[in-house]
C-alpha cells in the first residue's frame, strides 16, 4: 500500500490531463462555457438571498445575512457532494479504461474530486463579490473581512484530502454494490442536514444534539469554513489538528480500502 | 538465446469468480443484511481460466498465442500487460509494457483528436513532454492531420482505431502486447499495422501477439503457445504448434460434421419411412406427385450437370427459386441410397480434411428388384452450388451388368485438391437414360483445410520457377 501511495505523486500529470479534460469536456458544446461554473453559484446566491429576505426571515445575528451566511457554507458542501457523487461513480462509468489499459485506478476518484475543487475554486470570485457587498452593509449587517480569509487555502487542501478518502472509499464499494449511489444520494441529505451548513452550530441549543453534531467528521471543516470566511476568526491550532486528523485518517481509510480491493476492480467494473 | 527473458510465467494460473444469479447484481444493503460484508466480497464460485501455465518470452522475441474461443489466451493477454492479476503462480515482465487490447480506449468523445491523443499518451505512460514532442509523428502516423482538431465524436471508428493504434505503438514499449486488433481497419492500415510490429521486431522489442489468424500468427512469430481450456497444448516451433492445433480443430470439426451427418441422414431416412408409410394405400404413386411439382428432370441429362445448366442456361426459370425449392432426394427408388459417407485413406470416417488427401465416398445402395440398368453419380458442389466436379460411372466407362441386392459402392480421390472452404457431395444412381432412382442432394457435407492461404476452390500442386536477373528467397 505505502508503494502505491507513493506512486501517486507520479500520477499527478495523468491526474492534471484527465482533470483538463474533464472539464473541457463538460463545457465543450455549451454557450457559456466555462460561464457556467460561475452562473451556478451566482443564481444559487440570489435564490437564497430572495428566500431567506422575504420568505423566511428572522434569523439569528450570528447567521446575518443569511445569504452570504448560507453561500459561506454551500460552496464547500456543494464540493464534497459532488466530489462523493462523482467519486462513486468513477470506476464503473469508465470502467473500459481499467479494462483495456493499465491505468491507476485511484486517479479516477481523484480526478472526480480535483475537477469538482475547480469547481468551487471558479465560483470563488462569486464568493468574493458577496464578501465586498456583505463587508459595506449592503446585503444587511456589515461581515468583517479580513486577514482570516488565508486560512481557506489549507482549508481547501485538507477537505480535499477528507473528500478524496471518503471518494476512494465509495468508489471501490460502488464497483462491487452498485446500489451505494442511490444510498449515497439519500445519504448526502440526511448528512446535509446533520452538517452546519443551514444553521451555525453555537445557534444550537440543545447541549446534546450539539454533542451529537460535532461527531459529524464534516461539522469542523464547516465550522472553520465559517470562521474563514463569515467570521473573520482564526480557527485555533487544536482546531486545525482535529482537521489534519480527520482529513488524514479518512484519506488513508480509504486508500487503504481502495487499495485491498484493487486487484479485483477490472475483473468487477 | 541467451538474452535475458522478457516475460516469465511459471504457474500462472488465473481463475474468475463466477456471478451466480445471487451475485449478479450485489447490493451494499443485500451485503449488509444478509451474509455478511466480508461474505460478499469472498469469491463463492470460480472458473479456472487459466491453470498453470508456464513460459519464458526471451527480449526480442516474437510470441504467439493461439486456441479456441474461451481458451484463456485474453485471460493470459490482460495478466501478461498487468490488467489482470494471476490467482497462482508467478509473472514477470521486464520492461514497459504497452497492450494493443482496444484501440482507442479512454478516447473522450467530446474533445478534439489532439487532446484526447496527449491524454492518451499520458495514460499509457509518457511524461507530457514526450508527448508534445512525439504529437507531430503520432498524427502523421495516423493519417488524420485534417480532423485532428475535431471532437473524437465525428470520427468514424476507422478513424478511431488509426488514432489509437498511432498512439499506442508511439508509446515505444519494451513488450507489446498485441490481441486481434489488425482485424479492424481498412486493408491498407492493417499493412502498416503488421510494418509496424514487424518494424518493432527488427528493433528487439518483444511481442506478445494473439490471433486468430494462424497464417500471421505463423508468419511472424518464432514461437508459439496452443492453449485449450487454460491449459498448454503445445508450445514450441510455430509450424508444428499450429499443425497440432489446426490438426485438432480439423478433428473436433471432423467429429462436429460427422454428428452432423448422422443426424441428418437418420431423419432423413426417417422422413422417408413416414412417407412411404403414408403413401402405401397408394403404392407406386407416391413419388410421382412429388417428382411432378419439383422437378421435371425425366429428359435432362446427368443431374450433376444439370444444375450447373440451369444456372447458365437464361431459358432456365429462376435458378434462385429453383434452389429453394429443389427437393433434396428425388427419384422413382427402384434402387435405394441406404447410407453415404465419407473415408479417409486409411478407411476411418471422416468429413474434415487437408488439402491433397485422399477421399473415398462410400454409397451404399439397395434395389428393389435385380435390374442391369443404373448409373452411380457423385458430385461435389460449393455451398453457393458451384459445381466442383461431377462424375458417374457412365462418364468414367463402364456397363451396368447386374445388381441383385444390397450392394457398396466406393470412389476415391487420391489427392483431393481443394481450397479451404466447405463443400457438399451429391450421391445418385439413376438408369442409364437418367432417370434418377434415388438422387440425394448434399448427402454429405465436409470441410477442407489447407495449409497455406491460397485463394480459390482448387488448389494444385505448384512448383514456381524463375528465369533471368531476378532472385528471390524461400522465407
Amino acid at each position: 500500500m505505502l508503494k502505491n501511495l507513493a506512486g501517486l505523486w507520479r500520477h499527478r500529470a495523468l491526474v492534471g490531463v484527465l482533470v483538463s479534460r474533464e472539464l473541457k469536456a463538460r463545457y465543450r458544446g455549451s454557450v457559456l462555457g466555462f460561464f457556467w461554473s460561475l452562473l451556478n453559484p451566482l443564481l444559487m446566491l440570489a435564490v437564497y438571498s430572495v428566500v431567506f429576505a422575504f420568505i423566511f426571515p428572522g434569523r439569528t445575528a450570528s447567521t446575518s445575512p443569511y445569504a452570504l451566511f448560507l453561500f459561506t457554507g454551500l460552496l464547500p458542501w456543494n464540493w464534497l457532494a459532488g466530489g462523493l457523487t462523482d467519486a462513486a461513480s468513477s470506476l464503473t462509468t469508465h470502467g473500459a479504461l481499467l479494462k483495456k489499459i493499465l491505468f491507476p485506478a485511484e486517479v479516477l476518484p481523484l480526478v472526480a474530486v480535483v475537477a469538482q475543487g475547480v469547481h468551487f475554486i471558479l465560483a470563488l470570485p462569486v464568493l468574493a463579490a458577496g464578501l465586498a457587498l456583505g463587508a459595506a452593509g449592503v446585503l444587511g449587517p456589515a461581515v468583517p473581512v479580513g486577514w482570516p480569509l488565508v486560512q481557506a487555502v489549507p482549508l481547501f487542501l485538507l477537505e480535499g484530502v477528507f473528500v478524496a478518502g471518503v471518494g476512494l472509499l465509495l468508489a471501490a464499494l460502488t464497483v462491487h454494490f452498485r446500489d451505494v449511489k442511490d444510498i449515497l444520494a439519500t445519504g448526502l441529505s440526511l448528512w446535509f442536514f446533520a452538517t452546519p451548513v443551514l444553521y451555525a452550530l453555537p445557534d444550537i441549543r440543545s447541549e446534546r444534539l450539539r454533542a451529537a453534531l460535532l461527531w459529524n467528521p464534516a461539522t469542523p471543516f464547516f465550522e472553520a469554513w465559517r470562521d474563514a470566511f463569515f467570521r473573520a476568526a482564526w480557527v485555533a491550532p487544536e482546531r486545525w489538528g482535529v482537521l489534519v486528523l480527520i482529513s488524514l485518517g479518512a484519506f488513508l481509510l480509504g486508500y487503504a480500502f481502495f487499495d485491498r480491493l484493487r486487484d479485483s476492480f477490472p475483473e468487477a467494473v | 538465446m541467451t538474452a535475458p527473458a522478457a516475460v516469465v510465467a511459471k504457474g500462472l494460473s488465473k481463475s474468475y469468480r463466477k456471478w451466480g444469479r445471487t451475485r449478479a447484481f450485489g447490493t451494499l444493503k443485500s451485503a449488509l443484511l444478509g451474509r455478511g460484508f466480508g461474505a460478499a466480497l469472498a469469491p463463492s464460485e470460480t472458473v479456472q481460466a487459466l491453470s498453470d501455465v508456464s513460459f519464458a518470452v526471451q527480449r526480442g522475441e516474437t510470441f504467439g498465442v493461439v486456441g479456441p474461443n474461451g481458451c484463456g489466451k485474453s485471460t493470459l493477454l490482460k495478466l501478461v500487460a498487468g490488467l489482470f492479476k494471476p490467482t497462482a503462480g508467478a509473472l514477470e515482465v521486464t520492461g514497459k509494457v504497452s497492450a494493443l487490447i482496444e484501440l482507442g480506449a479512454g478516447f473522450h468523445p467530446e474533445i478534439s483528436g489532439r487532446e484526447n491523443v496527449v491524454i492518451n499518451g499520458v495514460m499509457l505512460g509518457l511524461t507530457r513532454k514526450e508527448i508534445e514532442r512525439k504529437l507531430p509523428e503520432i498524427v502523421a502516423f495516423s493519417g488524420l492531420e485534417e480532423f485532428i482538431d475535431e471532437p473524437v465524436k465525428t470520427y468514424s471508428s476507422g478513424m478511431y482505431v488509426r488514432l489509437g493504434f498511432a498512439v499506442a505503438v508511439h508509446v515505444d514499449p519494451d513488450v507489446l502486447v498485441v490481441d486481434e486488433v489488425l482485424a479492424v481497419g481498412d486493408e491498407a492500415f492493417a499493412h502498416r499495422c503488421l510494418d509496424t510490429i514487424a518494424d518493432f521486431s527488427r528493433r528487439g522489442k518483444t511481442i506478445f501477439f494473439v490471433s486468430h489468424s494462424l497464417a500471421l500468427v505463423e508468419e511472424l512469430c518464432d514461437r508459439v503457445l496452443y492453449l485449450d481450456h487454460g491449459r498448454t497444448k503445445a508450445l514450441g516451433d510455430p509450424r508444428e504448434t499450429l499443425a497440432r492445433y489446426r490438426m485438432d480443430v480439423a478433428a473436433e470439426e471432423g467429429a462436429r460434421l460427422a454428428r452432423e451427418h448422422k443426424e441428418e441422414e437418420k431423419n432423413f431416412l426417417e422422413g422417408e419411412e413416414g412417407e412411404r408409410r403414408a403413401g402405401a394405400a397408394a403404392p407406386g404413386v407416391a413419388a410421382a406427385p412429388r417428382r411432378e411439382a419439383q422437378l421435371p428432370f425425366e429428359e435432362k441429362p446427368p443431374v450433376q450437370e444439370e444444375r450447373v445448366q440451369q444456372a447458365t442456361t437464361p431459358a432456365a426459370p429462376e435458378p434462385l427459386e429453383q434452389k429453394e425449392s429443389l427437393p433434396r432426394r428425388w427419384g422413382s427408388r427402384e434402387v435405394e441410397i441406404t447410407g453415404c459417407r465419407m473415408l479417409d485413406s486409411s478407411g476411418a470416417e471422416r468429413y474434415a480434411f487437408r488439402s491433397g488427401q485422399s477421399v473415398t465416398i462410400e454409397i451404399a445402395v439397395a434395389p428393389r428388384a435385380p435390374l442391369s440398368d443404373f448409373v452411380f453419380g457423385i458430385g461435389i458442389f460449393t455451398p453457393e452450388d458451384v459445381c466442383v466436379h461431377g462424375t458417374n460411372t457412365e462418364l468414367d466407362g463402364f456397363l451396368p451388368s447386374r445388381l441383385d441386392g444390397p450392394a457398396v459402392v466406393r470412389v476415391t480421390l487420391p489427392a483431393l485438391d481443394l481450397g479451404t472452404g466447405p463443400y457438399l457431395v451429391d450421391v445418385a444412381v439413376h438408369s442409364r437414360r437418367e432417370a434418377p432412382y434415388d438422387y440425394w442432394r448434399g448427402a454429405c457435407r465436409f470441410q477442407v483445410d489447407s495449409p497455406d492461404r491460397s485463394a480459390g476452390v482448387y488448389r494444385p500442386v505448384r512448383r514456381w520457377a524463375f528465369e533471368g536477373p531476378i532472385a528471390l528467397e524461400r522465407k
